[in-house]
């Protein structure tokens, strides 16, 4: 069977190029980041990023790499006007069924906690760091007051510990760790 | 044994390039059976509708005004103005909900195919607009429905096994190039997820130490099936852990030969449904494989689908000449 003669030359051809193209869209972003990535790859990806970003290919494609490490939640605990408390963790295998709810809300630990770094960082990078992460807490705060009926919320990012195989035979248990990510409210008259 | 490049004639070098022409023709432009894109559609149509269900139930922390992200800060994080999304214009928790549901009935319509073209770019435009207005909740689930939706959009996919197919029964679902283009795309796509997940993985110290699997078994927030007894087998850890990396890293050259395909994809097989099962991310698993589908061969889906349908077509007209008989006698 000739392919040749299913479709006319001109269309083969602009279809050809319609596909390397698209291909080139598939491949440039997981090229171009998340890093390592090459001053090359950054470049090329210029011209390609309105296509990009309409359809949604901008993935870096990099499941569990460059290693599996710790899990991450968020513990929240949010004080009502009238003195009550309520308190939760993000997510929460207990009640976010199905498994899938859960997923989408234990990605929200895991992506901001990325930004975060640990404990002991030179200032300069905390600070530098907080830029980027304290907006996005700042919603999340946000939406957990407003959820809870809450006048103020401390947030927590919790590191689970992953334990070594040792570890586990042994029946030990390292701590978890607490990284504070600031307690939050609503402005008050007169605030600025 | 080939000559090398600089040694070839001009002529011969024409005819190299034209070697190159005639595979790149037949790679992409041999009609191909539009079967298995209506199983691959079957599939993540069902996939899709489900992850919008999902989404449904806590739609206005995922995509309302005080969810949790505020749109307008995710509206100047996007690259804009190209990351569009038409949560951003949604200005009541009711469009939010309208908009999910758009997309939701889109994905059944896709999986019946029903309106198929229709319902693939719809469907399509829903789950952009999910990924751009909720980045800091998507993962690999949503790449690879958004991998699936593109070539579902350009090829026939409601060509078979549609409701499309038997309202337009004329239409029929020979051999096209469509099909043929739109099953090569997830080919070479899932071919490219793998190179770059695999390379990914190259850069991790505890995948080439062999216990990147314990990294994942031993880490609650994942786990959906204990696998800690694996501490004690340290050297099975390692063995599955280097399976899994040199699988990934080899997939897109391994996949095309008829003699190792098969081995590929049981192996693909295993990898997604032991994630799926065993650190709770089932749906990216099904993904995953729904993807494998396009290196099974048509001729396979015909037998199963179609040697059923005749079986079953056989067994009643069966029961009717017994029904038949039982009169005559």
């Amino acid at each position: 069977m000739d392919p040749r003669s299913f479709w006319p030359r001109w269309l083969r051809i602009i279809v050809s190029v319609a596909i390397a193209v698209y291909l080139l869209a598939v491949v440039l972003p997981p090229l171009a980041g998340p890093p390592p990535a090459s001053l090359l790859a950054n470049q090329l990806i210029q011209p390609f990023r309105p296509f990009i970003g309409a359809v949604a290919l901008g993935h870096g494609y990099r499941f569990f790499a460059p290693n599996p490490g710790p899990g991450h939640s968020f513990r929240w605990t949010v004080q009502r006007p009238d003195g009550t408390h309520a308190s939760g963790t993000i997510p929460d295998a207990a009640t976010d069924w199905p498994r899938l709810l859960y997923h989408r809300r234990f990605m929200l630990p895991e992506k901001i906690s990325a930004l975060v770094p640990l404990p002991g960082a030179p200032p300069e990078v905390v600070a530098e760091a907080k830029r980027e992460w304290q907006p996005l807490v700042k919603d999340l705060a946000a939406h957990l007051l407003t959820r809870e009926g809450g006048s103020r919320i401390k947030l927590v990012l919790v590191e689970h510990y992953l334990p070594l195989p040792e570890e586990v035979i042994e029946g030990r248990a390292g701590e978890d760790l607490a990284i504070p990510l600031g307690t939050y409210a609503w402005p008050q008259k007169g605030d600025r | 044994m080939s000559e090398p490049l600089e040694n070839r004639s001009p002529a011969g070098i024409n005819a190299w390039l034209h070697d190159w022409a005639t595979g790149w023709n037949h790679f992409w432009f041999t009609p191909a059976d539009p079967l298995p894109l209506a199983v691959i559609r079957i599939a993540a149509g069902l996939l899709l509708a489900w992850s919008m269900a999902v989404w449904l139930l806590d739609v206005d922390a995922f995509f309302g005004e005080g969810g949790w992200q505020q749109p307008y800060k995710v509206w100047r994080s996007n690259d804009q103005p190209w990351q569009w999304s038409w949560y951003f214009a949604a200005a009541s928790p009711t469009g939010t909900r309208v908009l999910c549901g758009i997309t939701l009935i889109a994905a059944v319509l896709l999986a019946i195919g029903l309106a198929t073209p229709l319902a693939a770019i719809v469907a399509f435009a829903g789950l952009v607009s999910a990924v751009n207005r909720a980045p800091l909740n998507v993962f690999g689930l949503d790449d690879m429905l958004g991998l699936l939706l593109i070539p579902l959009m350009i090829g026939p996919a409601g060509a078979t096994l549609s409701v499309d197919s038997l309202l337009f029964a004329g239409r029929g679902a020979a051999p096209s190039v469509r099909a043929a283009i739109a099953i090569r795309l997830v080919q070479v796509q899932l071919c490219i997820v793998y190179l770059f997940s695999g390379c990914g993985k190259l850069l991790g110290a505890s995948w080439w130490e062999g216990t990147a699997l314990w990294g994942a078994a031993a880490n609650v927030q994942y786990r959906t099936l204990d696998l800690t007894w694996l501490a004690r087998h340290p050297l099975l850890t390692n063995a599955i852990t280097l399976t899994t990396l040199f699988w990934e890293v080899a997939y897109a050259a391994l996949v095309w030969p008829r003699l190792t395909r098969p081995l590929v994809l049981a192996m693909a097989v295993a990898v997604h449904l032991g994630i799926g099962l065993a650190m709770g991310m089932m749906e990216f698993g099904l993904a995953m494989m729904v993807a494998n589908l396009a290196f099974v061969p048509a001729t396979w889906f015909r037998a199963i689908v179609f040697r059923r349908a005749e079986s079953s077509r056989s067994d009643s007209a069966h029961s009717v000449s017994q029904a038949t008989l039982k009169v005559v006698s």
